[in-house]
Protein backbone atom coordinates (compact mmCIF):
# COMPACT_ATOMS: atom_id res chain seq x y z
CA UNK A 1 0.00 0.00 0.00
CA UNK A 2 1.48 3.22 -0.83
CA UNK A 3 1.80 6.35 1.46
CA UNK A 4 0.86 9.12 -0.96
CA UNK A 5 -2.71 7.40 -1.63
CA UNK A 6 -5.63 9.85 -2.21
CA UNK A 7 -8.75 9.61 0.30
CA UNK A 8 -11.90 10.20 -1.14
CA UNK A 9 -15.00 10.51 1.24
CA UNK A 10 -17.78 8.11 -0.38
CA UNK A 11 -20.25 11.12 -0.87
CA UNK A 12 -17.30 12.53 -3.01
CA UNK A 13 -17.45 8.72 -5.60
CA UNK A 14 -21.03 8.65 -5.40
CA UNK A 15 -21.35 12.56 -6.29
CA UNK A 16 -19.00 11.98 -8.50
CA UNK A 17 -21.10 8.90 -10.22
CA UNK A 18 -23.95 11.32 -10.61
CA UNK A 19 -22.21 13.71 -12.69
CA UNK A 20 -21.08 11.02 -14.84
CA UNK A 21 -24.24 9.70 -15.48
CA UNK A 22 -25.87 12.92 -15.56
CA UNK A 23 -23.28 13.93 -18.08
CA UNK A 24 -23.67 10.70 -20.56
CA UNK A 25 -27.24 10.22 -19.65
CA UNK A 26 -28.63 13.68 -20.52
CA UNK A 27 -32.12 12.92 -22.45
CA UNK A 28 -34.62 10.32 -21.96
CA UNK A 29 -34.76 7.24 -23.85
CA UNK A 30 -37.69 4.60 -24.82
CA UNK A 31 -37.26 1.17 -23.29
CA UNK A 32 -38.91 -2.36 -23.65
CA UNK A 33 -39.22 -3.85 -20.62
CA UNK A 34 -41.67 -6.52 -18.21
CA UNK A 35 -42.62 -4.65 -14.77
CA UNK A 36 -41.89 -7.32 -12.79
CA UNK A 37 -43.43 -5.76 -9.80
CA UNK A 38 -45.03 -2.41 -9.51
CA UNK A 39 -44.52 -1.24 -5.81
CA UNK A 40 -46.96 1.33 -5.40
CA UNK A 41 -46.16 2.81 -2.01
CA UNK A 42 -49.22 4.60 -0.18
CA UNK A 43 -47.19 7.73 -0.80
CA UNK A 44 -47.94 7.78 -4.29
CA UNK A 45 -44.69 7.12 -5.32
CA UNK A 46 -44.22 3.85 -7.58
CA UNK A 47 -40.88 1.72 -7.52
CA UNK A 48 -40.87 -0.66 -9.86
CA UNK A 49 -38.80 -3.68 -10.65
CA UNK A 50 -38.07 -3.99 -14.60
CA UNK A 51 -36.43 -6.63 -16.04
CA UNK A 52 -35.87 -8.62 -19.34
CA UNK A 53 -36.50 -11.93 -19.28
CA UNK A 54 -35.13 -14.54 -22.42
CA UNK A 55 -36.51 -18.27 -21.73
CA UNK A 56 -38.04 -17.29 -19.00
CA UNK A 57 -34.33 -16.48 -17.65
CA UNK A 58 -33.63 -12.59 -16.26
CA UNK A 59 -31.08 -11.50 -18.50
CA UNK A 60 -31.42 -8.08 -17.01
CA UNK A 61 -33.10 -6.25 -14.38
CA UNK A 62 -33.04 -2.40 -12.95
CA UNK A 63 -34.97 -1.08 -10.12
CA UNK A 64 -37.13 1.98 -11.30
CA UNK A 65 -39.69 4.64 -10.12
CA UNK A 66 -42.47 6.87 -10.63
CA UNK A 67 -43.13 9.79 -9.13
CA UNK A 68 -46.51 10.93 -7.48
CA UNK A 69 -47.91 13.00 -10.46
CA UNK A 70 -46.23 11.35 -13.65
CA UNK A 71 -47.79 7.82 -12.24
CA UNK A 72 -51.26 9.23 -11.70
CA UNK A 73 -50.66 11.03 -15.52
CA UNK A 74 -49.75 7.43 -16.84
CA UNK A 75 -52.07 5.32 -14.83
CA UNK A 76 -55.57 7.92 -16.16
CA UNK A 77 -53.64 7.48 -19.53
CA UNK A 78 -53.80 3.66 -19.53
CA UNK A 79 -57.40 3.56 -18.29
CA UNK A 80 -58.52 5.58 -20.74
CA UNK A 81 -56.92 4.35 -23.42
CA UNK A 82 -56.10 0.29 -22.39
CA UNK A 83 -59.34 0.22 -20.08
CA UNK A 84 -56.38 -1.57 -17.68
CA UNK A 85 -54.63 -0.07 -14.61
CA UNK A 86 -50.66 -0.43 -14.92
CA UNK A 87 -50.16 -4.22 -13.84
CA UNK A 88 -47.40 -6.18 -12.72
CA UNK A 89 -46.30 -8.86 -15.44
CA UNK A 90 -46.70 -6.95 -18.49
CA UNK A 91 -44.18 -5.61 -20.93
CA UNK A 92 -44.31 -1.92 -21.49
CA UNK A 93 -42.87 0.80 -23.41
CA UNK A 94 -41.32 2.92 -21.27
CA UNK A 95 -40.02 6.57 -21.46
CA UNK A 96 -37.12 6.75 -19.01
CA UNK A 97 -34.62 8.54 -17.57
CA UNK A 98 -31.18 7.01 -16.30
CA UNK A 99 -30.54 8.68 -12.18
CA UNK A 100 -28.37 8.16 -9.80
CA UNK A 101 -28.54 9.30 -6.24
CA UNK A 102 -26.70 9.55 -3.61
CA UNK A 103 -28.37 7.37 -1.39
CA UNK A 104 -30.96 5.03 -3.38
CA UNK A 105 -28.32 4.52 -5.94
CA UNK A 106 -28.34 3.69 -9.54
CA UNK A 107 -32.40 3.56 -11.30
CA UNK A 108 -34.53 4.62 -14.00
CA UNK A 109 -36.75 7.06 -13.58
CA UNK A 110 -40.36 6.58 -15.63
CA UNK A 111 -41.51 9.38 -17.15
CA UNK A 112 -44.09 8.39 -19.20
CA UNK A 113 -45.17 4.99 -20.78
CA UNK A 114 -47.13 4.10 -23.72
CA UNK A 115 -50.46 2.76 -23.42
CA UNK A 116 -50.84 2.06 -27.23
CA UNK A 117 -47.85 -0.46 -27.20
CA UNK A 118 -49.60 -2.16 -23.63
CA UNK A 119 -52.63 -2.27 -25.65
CA UNK A 120 -50.57 -4.20 -28.68
CA UNK A 121 -49.50 -6.64 -25.67
CA UNK A 122 -52.86 -6.63 -24.10
CA UNK A 123 -54.22 -7.62 -27.93
CA UNK A 124 -51.27 -9.73 -28.44
CA UNK A 125 -52.01 -11.78 -25.03
CA UNK A 126 -55.59 -12.30 -26.27
CA UNK A 127 -54.36 -13.38 -29.48
CA UNK A 128 -51.96 -15.97 -27.94
CA UNK A 129 -54.85 -17.33 -25.59
CA UNK A 130 -56.86 -17.75 -28.76
CA UNK A 131 -54.03 -19.56 -30.36
CA UNK A 132 -53.14 -21.85 -27.45
CA UNK A 133 -57.03 -22.71 -26.63
CA UNK A 134 -57.43 -23.73 -30.39
CA UNK A 135 -54.68 -25.85 -30.51
CA UNK A 136 -55.26 -27.90 -27.80
CA UNK A 137 -58.76 -27.95 -29.01
CA UNK A 138 -60.31 -25.97 -26.35
CA UNK A 139 -61.91 -23.57 -27.65
CA UNK A 140 -65.90 -24.70 -28.01
CA UNK A 141 -65.58 -27.22 -26.03
CA UNK A 142 -67.67 -26.24 -23.07
CA UNK A 143 -70.11 -25.18 -25.85
CA UNK A 144 -70.76 -28.66 -26.89
CA UNK A 145 -71.77 -29.84 -23.53
CA UNK A 146 -75.31 -30.70 -22.85
CA UNK A 147 -77.36 -27.04 -21.43
CA UNK A 148 -79.24 -28.68 -19.05
CA UNK A 149 -83.18 -28.65 -19.68
CA UNK A 150 -84.10 -26.81 -16.47
CA UNK A 151 -80.40 -24.89 -15.21
CA UNK A 152 -82.23 -24.51 -12.15
CA UNK A 153 -78.89 -24.85 -9.69
CA UNK A 154 -76.67 -22.45 -9.91
CA UNK A 155 -72.94 -21.84 -8.81
CA UNK A 156 -72.34 -18.26 -8.86
CA UNK A 157 -68.66 -17.15 -9.23
CA UNK A 158 -68.96 -13.01 -7.88
CA UNK A 159 -68.30 -10.87 -5.46
CA UNK A 160 -71.02 -10.03 -3.04
CA UNK A 161 -70.67 -6.44 -3.03
CA UNK A 162 -70.90 -6.52 -7.07
CA UNK A 163 -73.99 -4.48 -8.99
CA UNK A 164 -74.15 -7.45 -11.06
CA UNK A 165 -74.84 -10.31 -8.54
CA UNK A 166 -77.74 -7.77 -7.11
CA UNK A 167 -79.07 -7.10 -10.45
CA UNK A 168 -78.64 -10.76 -11.44
CA UNK A 169 -80.34 -12.03 -8.31
CA UNK A 170 -83.10 -9.66 -8.49
CA UNK A 171 -84.13 -10.85 -12.07
CA UNK A 172 -83.96 -14.57 -11.06
CA UNK A 173 -85.62 -14.30 -7.33
CA UNK A 174 -88.52 -11.57 -8.89
CA UNK A 175 -89.86 -13.38 -11.46
CA UNK A 176 -93.24 -13.39 -12.21
CA UNK A 177 -94.19 -17.22 -12.74
CA UNK A 178 -92.30 -18.05 -9.39
CA UNK A 179 -89.89 -20.25 -10.57
CA UNK A 180 -87.08 -21.04 -8.44
CA UNK A 181 -83.81 -21.12 -8.68
CA UNK A 182 -80.69 -22.96 -6.59
CA UNK A 183 -77.93 -20.52 -6.03
CA UNK A 184 -74.73 -20.57 -4.02
CA UNK A 185 -72.29 -17.85 -4.27
CA UNK A 186 -68.41 -19.03 -4.73
CA UNK A 187 -66.91 -15.47 -3.65
CA UNK A 188 -63.90 -14.25 -6.39
CA UNK A 189 -62.33 -11.13 -7.26
CA UNK A 190 -63.48 -10.17 -10.69
CA UNK A 191 -61.07 -7.85 -12.10
CA UNK A 192 -57.20 -6.71 -12.53
CA UNK A 193 -54.72 -9.53 -12.01
CA UNK A 194 -55.78 -11.05 -8.93
CA UNK A 195 -58.87 -12.07 -10.85
CA UNK A 196 -57.84 -15.07 -12.98
CA UNK A 197 -56.28 -17.15 -10.33
CA UNK A 198 -59.11 -16.53 -7.98
CA UNK A 199 -61.96 -17.53 -10.31
CA UNK A 200 -59.65 -20.34 -11.06
CA UNK A 201 -59.49 -21.49 -7.47
CA UNK A 202 -63.45 -21.33 -7.17
CA UNK A 203 -63.88 -23.21 -10.44
CA UNK A 204 -61.48 -26.17 -8.70
CA UNK A 205 -64.02 -25.51 -5.72
CA UNK A 206 -67.19 -26.20 -7.52
CA UNK A 207 -65.82 -29.06 -9.79
CA UNK A 208 -65.69 -30.86 -6.19
CA UNK A 209 -69.80 -30.52 -5.71
CA UNK A 210 -70.50 -30.11 -9.22
CA UNK A 211 -73.13 -32.70 -9.19
CA UNK A 212 -75.40 -30.34 -6.64
CA UNK A 213 -74.96 -27.63 -10.03
CA UNK A 214 -76.78 -27.77 -13.31
CA UNK A 215 -74.87 -24.51 -14.22
CA UNK A 216 -71.73 -22.07 -13.57
CA UNK A 217 -72.38 -18.22 -13.70
CA UNK A 218 -69.63 -15.69 -13.65
CA UNK A 219 -71.48 -12.50 -13.38
CA UNK A 220 -69.67 -8.77 -12.83
CA UNK A 221 -70.69 -5.61 -13.36
CA UNK A 222 -71.17 -2.09 -11.87
CA UNK A 223 -67.18 -1.79 -11.46
CA UNK A 224 -66.37 0.27 -14.48
CA UNK A 225 -64.79 -1.02 -17.29
CA UNK A 226 -61.41 -1.63 -16.13
CA UNK A 227 -58.84 -4.39 -15.48
CA UNK A 228 -61.06 -6.86 -17.65
CA UNK A 229 -58.49 -8.16 -19.00
CA UNK A 230 -57.94 -10.68 -16.90
CA UNK A 231 -60.32 -12.52 -18.81
CA UNK A 232 -58.10 -12.71 -21.63
CA UNK A 233 -55.76 -14.50 -19.23
CA UNK A 234 -54.99 -17.63 -21.21
CA UNK A 235 -55.51 -20.44 -17.72
CA UNK A 236 -58.84 -18.50 -16.64
CA UNK A 237 -60.29 -19.49 -20.23
CA UNK A 238 -58.55 -22.55 -20.26
CA UNK A 239 -60.28 -23.50 -16.85
CA UNK A 240 -63.53 -22.53 -18.42
CA UNK A 241 -63.47 -23.95 -21.51
CA UNK A 242 -62.61 -27.49 -19.67
CA UNK A 243 -64.86 -27.03 -17.13
CA UNK A 244 -67.38 -29.75 -16.98
CA UNK A 245 -70.32 -28.09 -16.82
CA UNK A 246 -71.22 -25.31 -18.88
CA UNK A 247 -70.17 -21.17 -17.85
CA UNK A 248 -72.32 -18.43 -18.65
CA UNK A 249 -70.90 -14.94 -18.24
CA UNK A 250 -72.41 -11.68 -17.51
CA UNK A 251 -69.40 -9.80 -17.19
CA UNK A 252 -70.72 -6.31 -18.32
CA UNK A 253 -68.86 -3.98 -20.29
CA UNK A 254 -69.13 -2.90 -23.95
CA UNK A 255 -65.41 -3.55 -25.11
CA UNK A 256 -64.14 -6.38 -27.49
CA UNK A 257 -65.48 -9.50 -26.25
CA UNK A 258 -62.94 -11.41 -23.98
CA UNK A 259 -61.79 -14.39 -24.52
CA UNK A 260 -63.32 -16.42 -21.62
CA UNK A 261 -66.34 -14.53 -22.81
CA UNK A 262 -66.00 -16.57 -25.99
CA UNK A 263 -65.26 -20.20 -25.13
CA UNK A 264 -68.10 -19.94 -22.28
CA UNK A 265 -71.34 -21.89 -23.15
CA UNK A 266 -73.10 -19.06 -23.27
CA UNK A 267 -72.26 -15.35 -22.91
CA UNK A 268 -74.75 -12.18 -21.54
CA UNK A 269 -73.93 -8.78 -22.15
CA UNK A 270 -74.96 -7.97 -18.55
CA UNK A 271 -75.71 -9.96 -15.64
CA UNK A 272 -79.34 -8.81 -16.02
CA UNK A 273 -79.64 -10.40 -19.66
CA UNK A 274 -77.73 -13.49 -17.98
CA UNK A 275 -80.65 -13.76 -16.03
CA UNK A 276 -83.11 -13.33 -18.34
CA UNK A 277 -81.63 -15.91 -20.44
CA UNK A 278 -81.73 -18.36 -17.53
CA UNK A 279 -85.65 -17.82 -17.19
CA UNK A 280 -86.11 -17.93 -20.75
CA UNK A 281 -84.82 -21.82 -20.40
CA UNK A 282 -87.61 -22.38 -17.70
CA UNK A 283 -90.30 -20.43 -20.25
CA UNK A 284 -88.54 -22.83 -23.06
CA UNK A 285 -89.84 -26.17 -20.70
CA UNK A 286 -92.85 -24.40 -19.01
CA UNK A 287 -94.42 -23.40 -22.45
CA UNK A 288 -94.35 -26.91 -23.99
CA UNK A 289 -95.51 -28.26 -21.14
CA UNK A 290 -98.49 -25.98 -20.54
CA UNK A 291 -99.30 -26.56 -24.69
CA UNK A 292 -99.19 -30.18 -23.83
CA UNK A 293 -102.17 -29.97 -21.53
CA UNK A 294 -103.90 -28.43 -24.20
CA UNK A 295 -103.25 -30.32 -26.56
CA UNK A 296 -104.31 -33.31 -24.11
CA UNK A 297 -107.08 -31.78 -23.36
CA UNK A 298 -108.16 -31.07 -27.26
CA UNK A 299 -106.61 -34.65 -28.26
CA UNK A 300 -108.93 -36.48 -25.98
CA UNK A 301 -111.83 -34.57 -26.63
CA UNK A 302 -111.28 -34.84 -30.46
CA UNK A 303 -110.60 -39.08 -29.61
CA UNK A 304 -113.30 -39.00 -27.74
CA UNK A 305 -115.93 -37.45 -30.36
CA UNK A 306 -114.20 -39.61 -33.28
CA UNK A 307 -115.21 -42.76 -30.61
CA UNK A 308 -118.58 -41.31 -30.09
CA UNK A 309 -119.52 -40.99 -34.18
CA UNK A 310 -118.01 -44.44 -34.71
CA UNK A 311 -120.05 -45.92 -32.14
CA UNK A 312 -123.18 -43.78 -33.01
CA UNK A 313 -122.48 -44.61 -37.02
CA UNK A 314 -122.22 -48.58 -35.68
CA UNK A 315 -125.38 -48.23 -33.47
CA UNK A 316 -126.86 -46.44 -36.56
CA UNK A 317 -125.97 -49.54 -38.88
CA UNK A 318 -127.16 -51.95 -36.35
CA UNK A 319 -130.06 -50.45 -35.79
CA UNK A 320 -131.13 -50.61 -39.69
CA UNK A 321 -129.20 -53.73 -40.22
CA UNK A 322 -131.33 -55.70 -37.14
CA UNK A 323 -134.16 -53.79 -38.51
CA UNK A 324 -134.28 -55.36 -41.94
CA UNK A 325 -133.19 -58.59 -40.72
CA UNK A 326 -136.74 -58.94 -38.39
CA UNK A 327 -138.11 -58.02 -41.38
CA UNK A 328 -136.62 -60.17 -43.94
CA UNK A 329 -137.10 -62.70 -41.48
CA UNK A 330 -141.09 -62.04 -40.56
CA UNK A 331 -141.46 -62.15 -44.48
CA UNK A 332 -139.76 -65.17 -45.00
CA UNK A 333 -141.85 -67.00 -41.92
CA UNK A 334 -145.02 -65.50 -43.48
CA UNK A 335 -144.11 -67.26 -46.76
CA UNK A 336 -143.13 -70.52 -44.97
CA UNK A 337 -146.39 -70.64 -42.77
CA UNK A 338 -148.05 -70.04 -46.15
CA UNK A 339 -146.59 -72.44 -47.52
CA UNK A 340 -147.39 -74.70 -44.77
CA UNK A 341 -150.66 -73.80 -44.73
CA UNK A 342 -151.03 -75.19 -47.71
CA UNK A 343 -149.49 -77.90 -48.07
CA UNK A 344 -150.70 -79.16 -44.77
CA UNK A 345 -154.13 -78.88 -46.71
CA UNK A 346 -153.47 -80.55 -49.37
CA UNK A 347 -152.19 -83.17 -47.84
CA UNK A 348 -154.99 -83.37 -45.86
CA UNK A 349 -157.02 -83.64 -48.70
CA UNK A 350 -154.65 -86.39 -50.41
CA UNK A 351 -154.93 -88.35 -46.42
CA UNK A 352 -158.54 -88.14 -46.68
CA UNK A 353 -159.13 -89.54 -50.02
CA UNK A 354 -156.69 -91.93 -49.22
CA UNK A 355 -158.56 -92.30 -45.96
CA UNK A 356 -161.82 -93.02 -47.99
CA UNK A 357 -160.58 -95.38 -50.33
CA UNK A 358 -158.99 -97.69 -47.71
CA UNK A 359 -162.54 -97.42 -45.82
CA UNK A 360 -164.09 -98.91 -49.09
CA UNK A 361 -161.30 -101.25 -49.47
CA UNK A 362 -161.74 -102.55 -46.05
CA UNK A 363 -165.75 -102.46 -46.23
CA UNK A 364 -165.28 -104.52 -49.63
CA UNK A 365 -162.99 -106.87 -48.53
CA UNK A 366 -164.67 -107.43 -44.89
CA UNK A 367 -168.27 -107.86 -46.77
CA UNK A 368 -166.55 -110.26 -48.90
CA UNK A 369 -165.30 -112.09 -45.76
CA UNK A 370 -167.97 -111.79 -44.29
CA UNK A 371 -169.87 -114.01 -46.89
CA UNK A 372 -167.32 -116.33 -47.23
CA UNK A 373 -167.05 -117.17 -43.72
CA UNK A 374 -170.87 -117.06 -43.39
CA UNK A 375 -171.29 -119.70 -46.53
CA UNK A 376 -168.41 -121.71 -45.22
CA UNK A 377 -170.42 -121.53 -42.09
CA UNK A 378 -173.28 -122.86 -43.37
CA UNK A 379 -172.10 -125.74 -45.21
CA UNK A 380 -170.40 -126.69 -41.67
CA UNK A 381 -173.42 -126.58 -40.47
CA UNK A 382 -174.94 -128.83 -42.71
CA UNK A 383 -171.65 -131.32 -42.24
CA UNK A 384 -172.20 -130.22 -38.64
CA UNK A 385 -175.72 -131.55 -38.75
CA UNK A 386 -175.35 -134.79 -40.81
CA UNK A 387 -172.07 -135.73 -38.68
CA UNK A 388 -174.40 -135.35 -35.28
CA UNK A 389 -177.36 -137.82 -36.65
CA UNK A 390 -174.95 -140.50 -37.37
CA UNK A 391 -173.43 -140.11 -34.40
CA UNK A 392 -176.43 -139.67 -32.50
CA UNK A 393 -177.27 -143.52 -34.13
CA UNK A 394 -174.40 -145.10 -32.89
CA UNK A 395 -174.87 -143.75 -29.08
CA UNK A 396 -178.36 -144.96 -29.05
CA UNK A 397 -177.28 -148.18 -30.29
CA UNK A 398 -174.52 -148.34 -27.50
CA UNK A 399 -176.89 -147.20 -24.98
CA UNK A 400 -179.23 -149.29 -25.40
CA UNK A 401 -176.27 -152.23 -25.21
CA UNK A 402 -175.31 -150.48 -22.02
CA UNK A 403 -178.87 -150.51 -20.46
CA UNK A 404 -179.45 -153.93 -20.76
CA UNK A 405 -175.91 -154.90 -19.72
CA UNK A 406 -176.57 -152.11 -16.16
CA UNK A 407 -180.15 -153.98 -16.32
CA UNK A 408 -178.32 -157.43 -16.02
CA UNK A 409 -175.90 -156.18 -13.52
CA UNK A 410 -178.68 -154.62 -10.95
CA UNK A 411 -178.43 -156.39 -7.19
CA UNK A 412 -182.11 -156.60 -7.45
CA UNK A 413 -181.40 -159.74 -10.30
CA UNK A 414 -179.22 -161.01 -8.53
CA UNK A 415 -180.98 -160.38 -4.94
CA UNK A 416 -183.86 -162.03 -6.60
CA UNK A 417 -181.84 -165.30 -7.36
CA UNK A 418 -181.81 -164.99 -3.62
CA UNK A 419 -178.35 -163.56 -2.80
CA UNK A 420 -178.56 -160.66 0.56
CA UNK A 421 -176.26 -157.66 0.98
CA UNK A 422 -174.86 -157.13 4.49
CA UNK A 423 -173.93 -153.89 5.28
CA UNK A 424 -172.83 -151.91 8.36
CA UNK A 425 -173.16 -148.60 8.61
CA UNK A 426 -174.98 -148.38 5.33
CA UNK A 427 -171.72 -150.21 3.69
CA UNK A 428 -171.04 -153.73 2.70
CA UNK A 429 -168.87 -155.14 5.13
CA UNK A 430 -165.06 -155.92 4.28
CA UNK A 431 -161.91 -155.60 6.03
CA UNK A 432 -161.27 -151.83 6.50
CA UNK A 433 -165.36 -151.83 7.11
CA UNK A 434 -165.57 -154.68 9.68
CA UNK A 435 -168.41 -154.86 11.92
CA UNK A 436 -167.71 -156.39 15.47
CA UNK A 437 -169.62 -158.37 17.94
CA UNK A 438 -172.39 -156.51 18.99
CA UNK A 439 -172.98 -154.57 16.32
CA UNK A 440 -176.07 -153.92 14.58
CA UNK A 441 -175.82 -155.32 10.94
CA UNK A 442 -178.37 -155.14 8.22
CA UNK A 443 -179.65 -157.56 5.88
CA UNK A 444 -181.13 -156.65 2.45
CA UNK A 445 -182.63 -159.18 0.33
CA UNK A 446 -185.05 -158.95 -2.53
CA UNK A 447 -188.00 -158.13 -0.17
CA UNK A 448 -186.50 -157.30 2.90
CA UNK A 449 -184.22 -155.17 5.01
CA UNK A 450 -183.33 -157.38 8.07
CA UNK A 451 -181.56 -155.86 11.15
CA UNK A 452 -179.28 -158.09 13.37
CA UNK A 453 -177.17 -158.60 15.81
CA UNK A 454 -173.77 -159.74 15.62
CA UNK A 455 -173.27 -162.76 17.46
CA UNK A 456 -170.35 -164.65 15.93
CA UNK A 457 -167.24 -163.75 13.69
CA UNK A 458 -165.22 -166.07 11.34
CA UNK A 459 -162.66 -164.91 9.06
CA UNK A 460 -163.25 -166.21 5.79
CA UNK A 461 -160.03 -169.09 4.76
CA UNK A 462 -160.30 -167.97 1.16
CA UNK B 1 -78.13 -35.21 -11.76
CA UNK B 2 -80.96 -37.53 -10.30
CA UNK B 3 -83.54 -34.93 -10.05
CA UNK B 4 -82.86 -33.82 -13.48
CA UNK B 5 -82.81 -37.10 -15.20
CA UNK B 6 -86.14 -37.11 -13.32
CA UNK B 7 -87.75 -34.32 -15.09
CA UNK B 8 -86.22 -35.02 -18.07
CA UNK B 9 -87.48 -38.36 -18.57
CA UNK B 10 -90.47 -36.71 -17.24
CA UNK B 11 -90.48 -33.95 -20.12
CA UNK B 12 -89.51 -36.83 -22.60
CA UNK B 13 -92.32 -38.72 -21.61
CA UNK B 14 -94.95 -35.67 -21.28
CA UNK B 15 -93.83 -35.11 -25.02
CA UNK B 16 -93.94 -38.72 -26.51
CA UNK B 17 -97.72 -38.90 -25.44
CA UNK B 18 -98.34 -35.81 -26.56
CA UNK B 19 -97.13 -36.42 -29.61
CA UNK B 20 -98.77 -39.79 -30.14
CA UNK B 21 -102.16 -38.35 -29.19
CA UNK B 22 -101.32 -35.57 -31.69
CA UNK B 23 -100.52 -38.78 -34.27
CA UNK B 24 -103.65 -40.55 -33.17
CA UNK B 25 -101.62 -43.04 -31.49
CA UNK B 26 -103.66 -43.93 -28.75
CA UNK B 27 -106.91 -45.33 -28.58
CA UNK B 28 -110.04 -45.21 -26.34
CA UNK B 29 -108.97 -47.78 -24.41
CA UNK B 30 -105.83 -46.15 -23.28
CA UNK B 31 -106.81 -42.22 -22.96
CA UNK B 32 -107.63 -42.55 -19.81
CA UNK B 33 -104.63 -44.06 -18.41
CA UNK B 34 -102.36 -41.67 -20.73
CA UNK B 35 -104.28 -38.28 -19.89
CA UNK B 36 -103.83 -39.20 -15.91
CA UNK B 37 -100.13 -40.28 -16.74
CA UNK B 38 -99.51 -36.84 -18.70
CA UNK B 39 -101.88 -35.13 -15.51
CA UNK B 40 -99.22 -36.84 -13.46
CA UNK B 41 -95.98 -35.65 -16.10
CA UNK B 42 -97.02 -32.12 -15.60
CA UNK B 43 -97.32 -31.93 -12.08
CA UNK B 44 -94.06 -33.23 -11.67
CA UNK B 45 -92.37 -30.61 -14.31
CA UNK B 46 -93.92 -27.90 -13.08
CA UNK B 47 -92.82 -28.65 -9.49
CA UNK B 48 -89.86 -28.85 -11.03
CA UNK B 49 -89.78 -25.31 -12.12
CA UNK B 50 -91.16 -24.22 -8.90
CA UNK B 51 -89.28 -25.93 -6.08
CA UNK B 52 -85.68 -26.19 -5.07
CA UNK B 53 -84.13 -29.24 -3.47
CA UNK B 54 -80.23 -28.30 -2.95
CA UNK B 55 -78.69 -28.24 0.63
CA UNK B 56 -76.49 -25.37 1.15
CA UNK B 57 -75.64 -27.13 4.03
CA UNK B 58 -74.38 -30.29 2.55
CA UNK B 59 -72.42 -28.57 -0.33
CA UNK B 60 -70.29 -26.57 2.18
CA UNK B 61 -70.11 -30.02 3.76
CA UNK B 62 -68.78 -31.73 1.15
CA UNK B 63 -66.16 -28.49 0.12
CA UNK B 64 -64.84 -29.11 3.36
CA UNK B 65 -64.24 -32.72 3.06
Amino acid sequence: MSENRQIFSLQQVVSSIRKTIEERYQSSYWVKAEMHKLNLYPSGHAFPELVQKENDKIVAQINASIWNHNFQRINKQFIEVVKEPLKEGTTLLLNVKVVFHETFGLSLQILDIDPNYALGELQREREETLKKLQAERLINANQLLDFPLLPKRIAIISADTSKGLSDFMKVLNNNPWNYQFFTMLFQAYLQGDVAAPSIIEQLKRIEKVKQHFDVVVIVRGGGGEVGLSCYNNYELCKAIASFSLPVLTGIGHSTNMTVAELVAFRNAITPTELADFLLQTFHDFSVPVNDARKVLCSSSDRILERANQLFSAETKHYKNSATNYLLESKNSLLLTSQQFKNEAKSLLAHNREHLHFAQKECSNYSNRLFKLNRERIAEYVVQLQLKFINRLGKEQQQLSEMENMVRLMDPKNVLKRGYSITTINGQTIQKNNQAEIGDNITTITFDFELTSTLIKKEENGE
Amino acid sequence: MENELNYTAAFEELQQIVRDMEDGEITVDELALKVKRAAELIKICKNKLTSTEEDVNLILKELEG
